[in-house]
């Protein structure tokens, strides 16, 4: 099997990374604005200490994870057909982990201080501690793994994959634990790590048959659709266990007397209620799920990366979901009272997404976007073709060495 | 030694030293911000006597905003407040009960802002007191999450007023909380909300050290007549209410 990167020659490609540059320029204008009158210009204030860049955050560090999961069909599982996919899928792993790496960085008060302080006294008893050398080791595992694929080194690449493999997991339970083993009502969950790494490897998967078909199109190379199919059965699993964990979730918040109303806040409490319903439940989930599994539509590799689109959307809406209502609905300072007159916002707050952090989301996603374009045309990212291998003697044709 | 070598050697070296020293602060993590002052042996701790707060009363807090220079931009959204009061509404039976609650940093024994706090810049000092090293908060907000009490603030925005020149001036992108004037009790001297209180006349706030058995704290506390707000957490508040 023979790797090659694209040309990059086409006005599609140059307007496109055109487009992406423009889209971190954004990034970098709005975050030196934010630093410059302050974090106050993003909307955030003292009861919704975070907002739209740590939902992002949250949201790449698990397109990050999932991605890795479909590069370790290869690597872990030795499934030859897949391997077409393995560079790619590590490579957009990398640079979702930077990614959500960026959009934790341009969120914090004091980005001078974020490069020596978390790792001179880091306080290991501190998820937000404990996480970063997740990502590290994440991003180095990633790079050792790329090094592995490109020079076709098998047993590394074994290693390295089922390291890697294992790693994400690791990663996505542990961002899951910064909210999960948190302290507010809507946050504290068991589940909710567990959670996490089901949402990661829904949204992971989505994203990768997208970039896969369309890449394989629009550089008119050969991809036989049954690849598509298995993967969309694969994505139909993680969607139902997202699904599950949503339903375990808010069973439990809905039958615990004390929990109760927070349940109904949760599920019927304004426009994150709307997003739980419609843009996670009916549009992210149940109507991907229809699509893969209706035989016709299931079979089709259109209809698949359409469902998938759906699922990369309702992913963002869980994450949204997920980070804002835990803090909008607040503490409760006074069970069984509550507070009538204070000179802050106490009860339930409020939260709009400004345009600064939207400019901030779009430079994130515009620098790594432009990344990946890059690599495209500088790295030996893509193979010449992806076909089922039908017999079991499958020997892996010796791949180009860069 | 060729170039390999040395390479080798100086990474090995690099690596094993960088080892060592993460091994030593993992060993001495616990407490090490404050590990070479010695103990005081005091516990500083806070009582309110909501039955002698005055309606409409501020003077705690304006006293607290001028001594400690704490942020006010008249927009509620972030306006700081280290010490902040608050009508709280209960229903007995067919009775609505009003109280006014002062509400501020409880200086837990069990911080959860301090667990959670990624470099060690909020920590509990050997008194007790809770307290945030500004030089080092990178500004990530968690504590504000852990926190339930509310208490703890974020300077979104930057501060021009700087009132009491003896103090820094606030800047923005750390986090805030009420530190119980620790730089006053060093030099024994009160809160500066507790002195207010007294200089009105209504001495609703007590600070003292609860280790001291003949303290007026301890002997109030030790009666069981006070309240603690959300003791099932096991956070261990030092702030303690009489009529709650």
């Amino acid at each position: 099997m023979k790797f090659d990167s694209i040309k990059g020659d086409s006005a599609q490609y140059r307007m496109l990374m055109i487009v992406f540059a423009a889209m971190a320029v954004a990034g970098v204008g709005s975050t030196w604005w934010a630093i410059e009158k302050g974090l106050w210009v993003t909307g955030m204030y003292n009861r919704v200490p975070w907002g739209l860049q740590i939902v992002m955050a949250v949201y790449y560090i698990g397109l990050s994870a999932g991605s890795l999961v479909i590069s370790g069909l290869y690597g872990v599982f030795g499934k030859q057909e897949y391997k077409p996919f393995a560079r790619i899928a590590v490579y957009v792993a990398t640079l979702f982990l930077i990614a959500g790496l960026l959009s934790i960085l341009t969120d914090q008060g004091r980005m001078d201080r974020v490069f020596v302080e978390p790792f001179v006294y880091f306080n290991l008893q501190s998820m937000f501690s404990i996480n970063p050398i997740l990502y590290i080791g994440h991003i180095l595992i990633c790079i050792v793994y790329l090094w592995a694929l490109f020079y076709e080194k098998k047993t590394l690449t074994k290693v390295i994959a089922t390291l890697a493999f294992g790693w994400a997991f690791c990663v996505h339970t542990g961002t899951g634990a910064i909210f999960g083993f948190g302290a507010r009502v809507l946050y504290e969950s068991p589940l909710l790590p567990a959670a996490f790494v089901a949402a990661a490897m829904a949204s992971g998967t989505a994203l990768m048959i997208v970039l896969i078909v369309g890449l394989f199109r629009f550089t008119k190379r050969h991809l036989d659709d049954e690849l598509i199919v298995w993967l969309g059965r694969f994505l139909a699993i993680c969607v139902i266990v997202v699904l599950y964990f949503l339903f375990v979730e808010n069973a439990y918040r809905a039958y615990v007397v004390e929990l109760r109303p927070a349940a109904i806040y949760y599920l019927f409490g304004g426009f994150h209620s709307v997003l739980f319903w419609i843009g996670l439940i009916l549009v992210g989930l149940v109507t991907p799920l229809l699509i893969l599994f209706r035989k016709t539509t299931g079979q089709s590799v259109p209809w698949i990366v359409f469902a998938s689109c759906l699922v990369i959307f309702g992913i963002l809406c869980e994450r949204y979901v997920i980070v804002l209502p835990g803090l909008t609905h607040g503490s409760e300072i006074f069970p069984g009272m509550h507070i009538t007159q204070s000179v802050v916002e106490e009860g339930i707050a409020s939260y709009d997404i400004s345009y600064v952090e939207v400019l901030q989301a779009l430079g994130v996603f515009g620098v790594v976007a432009f990344m990946f374009g890059w690599g495209l045309k500088y790295l030996k990212l893509l193979p010449s073709e992806a076909r089922v291998l039908h017999s079991s003697s499958t020997s892996d044709s010796a791949g180009n060495k860069t | 030694m060729d170039r390999r070598d040395f390479l080798k050697t100086a990474g090995g070296t690099l690596l094993a030293g960088t080892s060592c020293a993460y091994a030593f602060r993992f060993l001495t993590s616990a407490g090490w911000a404050s590990a070479d002052i010695p103990s005081s042996g005091k516990k500083w701790g806070m009582i309110v006597d909501l039955t002698k707060c005055r309606e409409g009363c501020t003077a705690c807090m304006d006293a607290c905003r001028h001594e400690n220079n704490v942020a006010h931009f008249g927009d509620e959204r972030w306006d700081i407040h280290w010490i902040k009061k608050v009508k709280v509404e209960s229903q007995v039976g067919h009775k609505t009960m009003e109280k006014n609650v002062m509400l501020l940093c409880n200086h837990c024994d069990n911080p959860p802002c301090a667990q959670v706090c990624p470099v060690q810049a909020t920590y509990k000092r050997d008194d007790g007191i809770v307290i945030i090293d500004h030089h080092r908060c990178i500004g990530c907000r968690y504590c504000m999450i852990a926190c339930p009490y509310n208490a703890r603030q974020f300077n979104f925005r930057d501060n021009e007023e700087w009132p009491n020149k003896d103090r820094p001036k606030r800047s923005h992108g750390v986090a805030e909380s009420c530190t119980l004037c620790a730089h006053r009790l060093d030099v024994s001297r009160m809160p500066a909300c507790v002195e207010a209180c007294e200089q009105v006349g209504a001495g609703a706030l007590l600070v003292g050290d609860i280790n001291d058995p003949d303290s007026n704290i301890s002997k109030i506390v030790t009666t069981g007549a006070v309240k603690r707000i959300r003791e099932d957490l096991g956070t261990e508040p030092k702030v303690y209410y009489i009529g709650l």
